[in-house]
């Protein structure tokens, strides 16, 4: 006589699916369940699963429960518990708008291929920002009700403009004193005319710099052409000086995919290290900004972003190997969403659209709009975004403006054909503001979208490296943070 | 190129949901009558026609999910949101 029972005698008799959502990957399927959680699973298996003939005595049968894809029939703990994650993943929702950009000019010393928006005049009245926009501009940041409020002053150059950038810095803090957020200000600039009063100034007051750095000098000097030529050696000299004075961890960089970079992923990735940078972001850039100006669209399509992120990724994954802690941000944020039952809430992966709910954006003349995006679309003379002006409009005029609320309404994914089906409907977004300057329709028919390409084509592959290759895998939680 | 899908097996909200999803490379005109659903396809290409069938099947697969979790899944959206504030 056995002392113990098989462990088929432990398994249920029946089970009772729950809900989830699948996608062809390879030869087999993708599930995911409702509060977004992966898993692997072959065509026959998951037939059989749904058609109700799947044994309870299969190796998978116990993943499958323990991922809330089936439940005994009548167990109640699954649903509370899979209610528990959805509410989570949505919760930041609750909070409201946490990223307010400013845009403190349009004048810019760089005349970028990609920018809409930035103007090279010596006109200041025209295209800054004044002290009084400013005011009203925060007055309304401190009316959201997310406990953390990110400020990002940009332009154009902002530097250009630095006595509004210290205005809004000191009206922030004193704004903050009586409503104690957890204030984080950061200025986007490209270090060119940074000097050692600024950035005591940014010390002082724990400014956070974000600064741009397209590859090595040759790539980065054509991305953003200046006077001098001369813009990699002024940001690099400019990324010294901010790290010696306000700190080793003060700038970040943020990279501008052109398509002059397409070829040249590993030679960007390298000039990262090299500069003592731990992460990158090989994000895609708004293709209307290069379509308009350069008329390039077919260099950089979906097809030829997904070749550069992939060999990039490749390249990761080997320097991490080597012992060089490196991260892709795009993927981290993916990976997040799949991996973690939290939300990065990072607003174009976002459903609803983050335009205006989680980031919004003060121009220059204190018109509002729902995404940087939106305003160059508005440079470009199409104004479907603005929701308001900081002059005209009240907070609540502004964030229940029919502009906005037809966005969020018109670009929900959970209602959207082929999204709503989407196994990857939980760690996609939506942007409306790319559909509506590519289509002309906020939502956009997805199968022929450049967007859903983009989004199939990133997940799908990090899928197959985390079911394909143990070591990305690690590396993988490590970077969601599980 | 004209496909017959037997309505006892086949909806026709499968066909026309597989019809989306391959909108970008192929015309399906989704109608009945008296013993099928019918499909009319352009262009006759047979790889994309093979697509059309295996999306039905996904499509058809994926109705069957929602049927049986219909019940269940609102049950958890209404948990998830109750006292939220997220449903005012
Ligand atoms: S955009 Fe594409 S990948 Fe994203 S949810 Fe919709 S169908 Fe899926």
């Amino acid at each position: 006589m056995t002392r113990f029972l098989p462990a088929e005698e432990f398994a249920p008799k029946a089970y009772a699916l729950l809900p989830c959502r699948f996608e062809p990957l390879d030869e087999g399927l993708i599930l995911s369940n409702m509060a977004g959680e992966p898993m692997f699973i072959d065509r026959s298996r998951f037939e059989a699963l749904v058609q109700g003939r799947f044994s309870t005595t299969d190796p998978l049968f116990p993943e499958l429960r323990a991922k809330h894809f089936v439940r005994e029939p009548g167990e109640q703990h699954p649903i509370e518990l899979l209610a528990l994650k959805v509410r989570t993943k949505y919760a930041h929702l609750a909070d409201f708008t946490n990223l307010h950009l400013f845009v403190v000019t349009l004048r810019c010393d760089h005349s970028c291929q990609y920018c809409q928006v930035s103007r090279q005049s010596e006109d200041k009245l025209r295209y800054d920002m004044t002290p009084e926009t400013a005011d009203k501009a925060l007055d309304l940041v401190f009316l959201s009700p997310n406990p953390a409020i990110k400020i990002e002053i940009q332009g154009g150059e902002p530097l250009l403009n630095w006595p509004v950038v210290e205005h809004i810095i000191l009206g922030a803090e004193a704004r903050n004193r009586v409503a104690r957020r957890a204030l984080q200000i950061v200025i986007a600039t490209t270090l060119s005319l940074v000097t050692d009063d600024m950035l005591y100034f940014c010390r002082d007051h724990n400014v956070l710099l974000s600064s741009s750095l397209d590859g090595p000098a040759d790539l980065h000097d054509r991305n953003r052409p200046r006077p001098g030529r001369d813009s990699h050696a002024k940001f690099v000299a400019g990324l010294t000086k901010a790290r010696d004075i306000v700190g080793a961890d003060a700038v970040s960089a943020l990279m501008t995919t052109a398509p002059a970079s397409m070829d040249r992923v590993r030679d960007i990735i390298d000039e990262y290290v090299r500069l003592g940078f731990r992460d990158i972001f090989l994000r895609h850039v708004s293709p209307y900004g290069f379509a308009a100006k350069t008329r390039s669209y077919a260099a950089y399509n979906a097809q030829k972003w997904l070749e550069f992120y992939k060999e990039g990724l490749r390249y990761i994954l080997e320097l991490n190997a080597a012992g060089v802690p490196f991260v892709e941000n795009y993927s981290r944020l993916l990976l997040t969403k799949m991996l973690t039952p939290r939300d990065p809430g990072f607003v174009d992966l976002s459903n609803p659209c983050g335009a205006g709910i989680l980031a919004v954006v003060f121009n220059y003349d204190g018109e509002v709009y729902a995404s940087d995006e939106s305003r160059m679309l508005k440079e470009m003379g199409d104004a479907s975004f603005r929701i308001g002006d900081v002059h005209k409009n009240t907070y609540k005029e502004i964030f229940t403006s029919d502009a906005l609320l037809t966005v969020l309404d018109e670009s929900f994914t959970l209602s959207a054909p082929m999204c709503s089906d989407c196994a990857l409907e939980p760690w996609c977004g939506t942007d409306p503001v790319f559909h509506h300057g590519m289509t002309g329709d906020l939502l956009g028919r997805k199968p022929a979208s450049e967007f859903c390409k983009r989004q199939m084509g990133a997940v799908k592959h990090l899928l197959r490296l985390m079911r394909d290759n143990s070591d990305a895998q690690r590396l993988f939680r490590r970077w969601a943070g599980c | 190129m004209q496909i017959r899908l037997d309505p006892a097996a086949y909806s026709v909200e499968a066909a026309e949901k597989a019809a989306y999803r391959l909108i970008d490379r192929i015309a399906v005109l989704v109608s009945t009558d008296a013993s099928a659903i019918v499909c009319e396809i352009t262009p006759e290409d047979p790889a994309l026609i093979d697509a059309f069938k295996r999306e039905v099947l996904d499509q058809q697969l994926r109705l069957s999910i929602r049927t049986q979790t219909e019940d269940v899944r609102n049950l958890i959206l209404a948990f998830a949101f109750s006292r939220t504030g997220l449903q005012q």
